[in-house]
């Protein structure tokens, strides 16, 4: 027993100092069961991440809900490497996280869905309504509250009659079910599903905002773990511009592995065609439109969620993904 | 008692200053300086939209837990007095409500939202769940306990059936009952605070909940700070009151 033990504590040990000396040997990624997350859901799939990341280092992958619940884990030190939205990723930075934006992973691909006997056809008839949002404060959300400013709406929150309640996207469908909600606001593939079961688009992911030119998922790292590990996160994005790239040249196959993930990590088995109008309404890329994030910080203001924004030229870092993907001719 | 109130707030005002924009122990994301959680008062309070948000919390809250409060003394009172009049009710339903209470009251949270939805009434229903348990038993033991002379005495001078309750044996239950209803109160207060996180109605509790998801842990300092200073302030005023009405019932002499 007592030698068992020693040797476990020597073991141990030994590891630590291995991993003192290599660095990390564990690449924490956050990510949600989302399609706008296409490129975490291929990548872990087919295994590009790991193999990009090499056999000697463990890739842990949590799934969260929202870009929210994220943060809290990026802010407790917990996330190394995230996708998450605007929102948060912007709001967290402007709070101080240790965090930069190293590419994008997705652009549109949030939608407005009316639960089918509730009279909404347009974004004023949200008048007086409840309406689910993935959580407070998140990508969603902000839209959701710039979207009925436009329109001379305002929350209840704010002295306004709509009341944004915070859903999961996988729990809408049930929320429409027993009528406690009357419309989402969701990414897809949610918005196509709960279509699919009888919802009506009010919105689609162009009217939401900005014609649709604007960043749905970006891919964060933790400044001190980039600073140790460049390395790692350059392996990190070449794996995700490899998937991406796999969802956009090879469409069925990606769609098979997304359907996979998705059904993994919420129990929900999404139908292909469902599958293909989601995918057909998100931009799968690692570019965005830079202007469009910084708007999106002033939503964040105009929303009451930031006071103060962050500086976007240290926020934003393409140097890890530019000589990721050069180093791609090696 | 005043200055050393003062002084105590001010030496933990100078540690945190101390420990947040001195010494940098933490990041600002984890601990907030001072002025920050200001910051989010002044906005919260007296910004204009979408400031002000606090205060539209603060008042949803109060309205909240102003309703379920006086719907749970008035359920409180009859159910109590029920128990008091009959030795099977207290053996058993007395004994399941003294169960319950040691409930925390959240539990109660994911069964409101299934019956009441996402919205004011499950809130409601938890609160005055919480608050009418202590105001019941209160009420009960304070019935059992009006001395035998007192009802004699009632009894002689004529009242009868509900005349005795209304004239004789709910007065005599007064100082209990104001024991009651400072329990009932902060136990609906709590309970009103950890529904509201739950099921994200506009008030304090949303307003953590907020604070949280937007890595703004100043809001979320704030609105503690808001939770704490509203329950105390409430606290103190009924205790007032309940030493009031015990020292005019002569069960506690004059301080």
């Amino acid at each position: 027993m007592k030698r068992s033990f020693a040797y476990a504590l020597s073991l141990t040990l030994s590891l630590t100092a291995a991993a003192l000396a290599q660095g990390a040997t564990t690449v924490r990624l956050g990510y949600f069961p989302n399609l706008t997350h296409a490129a975490a859901l291929v990548g872990l799939e087919r295994g590009t991440f790991q193999k990009e990341l090499g056999a000697g280092v463990k890739l842990d992958a949590k799934s969260f809900v929202a870009g929210t619940a994220l943060n809290e884990a990026f802010a407790a030190g917990q996330i190394d490497i995230g996708y998450i939205g605007p929102g948060p990723a912007i709001n967290g930075a402007a709070r101080g996280l240790p965090l930069q934006i190293v590419a994008g992973a997705s652009n549109a691909g949030a939608v407005l869905v009316a639960r089918k006997d509730a009279p909404i056809r347009s974004v004023k008839d949200l008048a007086g309504k409840r309406v689910a949002v993935p959580t407070l404060g998140n990508t969603q959300d902000i839209s959701l509250r710039h979207l009925l400013a436009e329109n001379g709406l305002k929350a209840q929150s704010d002295g306004g009659n709509v009341t944004i309640q915070p859903v999961a996207p996988a729990d809408v469908a049930a929320a429409f079910a027993t009528k406690q909600i009357d419309a989402a606001l969701v990414p897809e593939p949610w918005g196509a599903l709960l279509e699919a079961r009888g919802g009506r688009l009010v919105g689609d992911q162009k009217t939401v905002w900005r014609g649709g030119d604007y960043p749905t998922t970006l891919v964060i790292v933790n400044t001190t773990f980039a600073a140790k590990n460049p390395e790692l996160v350059r392996a990190f994005l070449r794996a995700h511009a490899a998937s991406v790239k796999f969802v956009n040249t090879n469409r069925p196959a990606a769609q098979a592995a997304i359907s996979r993930q998705l059904e993994k990590l919420t129990g929900e088995k999404i139908d292909a065609r469902v599958l293909q109008r989601a995918l057909a309404r998100t931009e799968i890329t690692t570019n965005f439109n830079l202007d469009a994030l910084k708007e999106y910080g002033d939503l964040n203001k105009e929303a009451g969620y930031a006071r103060t924004l962050p500086d976007f030229t240290k926020l934003v870092n393409l140097d890890y993904l530019k000589s990721a993907t050069q180093g791609q001719g090696r | 008692m005043w200055m050393a109130q003062i002084v105590g707030i001010l030496a933990v005002l100078f540690v945190w200053w101390l420990v947040t924009d001195v010494l940098k122990v933490w990041p600002a994301y984890i601990l907030p300086p001072p002025e920050a959680v200001l910051e989010e008062f002044s906005y919260g309070l007296f910004g204009e939209a979408p400031g002000g948000r606090l205060t539209q919390s603060i008042l949803n809250s109060l309205r909240r837990v102003a309703i379920g409060y006086v719907v749970a003394l008035a359920l409180g009172v009859l159910i109590g007095t029920l128990l008091a009049s009959s030795r099977a009710l207290r053996e058993t339903v007395g004994g399941w409500l003294t169960a319950i209470q040691s409930i925390p009251s959240i539990a109660f949270v994911p069964l409101a939202i299934l019956w009441f939805g996402l919205n004011e009434r499950a809130v409601l229903f938890v609160v005055i769940l919480e608050g009418l348990i202590p105001v019941a038993l209160a009420v009960s033991a304070a019935l059992q306990n009006v001395p035998p002379a007192w009802i004699t005495a009632g009894r002689t001078l004529g009242a009868r059936g509900l005349r005795l309750y209304t004239k004789v044996l709910l007065p005599a239950s007064v100082p209990h009952l104001a024991t009651g209803a400072r329990l009932a109160w902060s136990f609906a207060w709590r309970a009103l605070i950890g529904a509201e996180l739950l099921t994200s109605n506009p008030g304090l509790g949303q307003a953590l909940e907020t604070g949280r998801n937007t890595a703004n842990m100043a809001l979320v300092l704030a609105t503690l700070v808001v939770v704490g200073a509203l329950g105390g302030l409430f606290d103190l005023a009924l205790r007032r009151v309940e030493t009031r009405v015990r020292r005019d019932y002569g069960l506690e002499t004059a301080l």
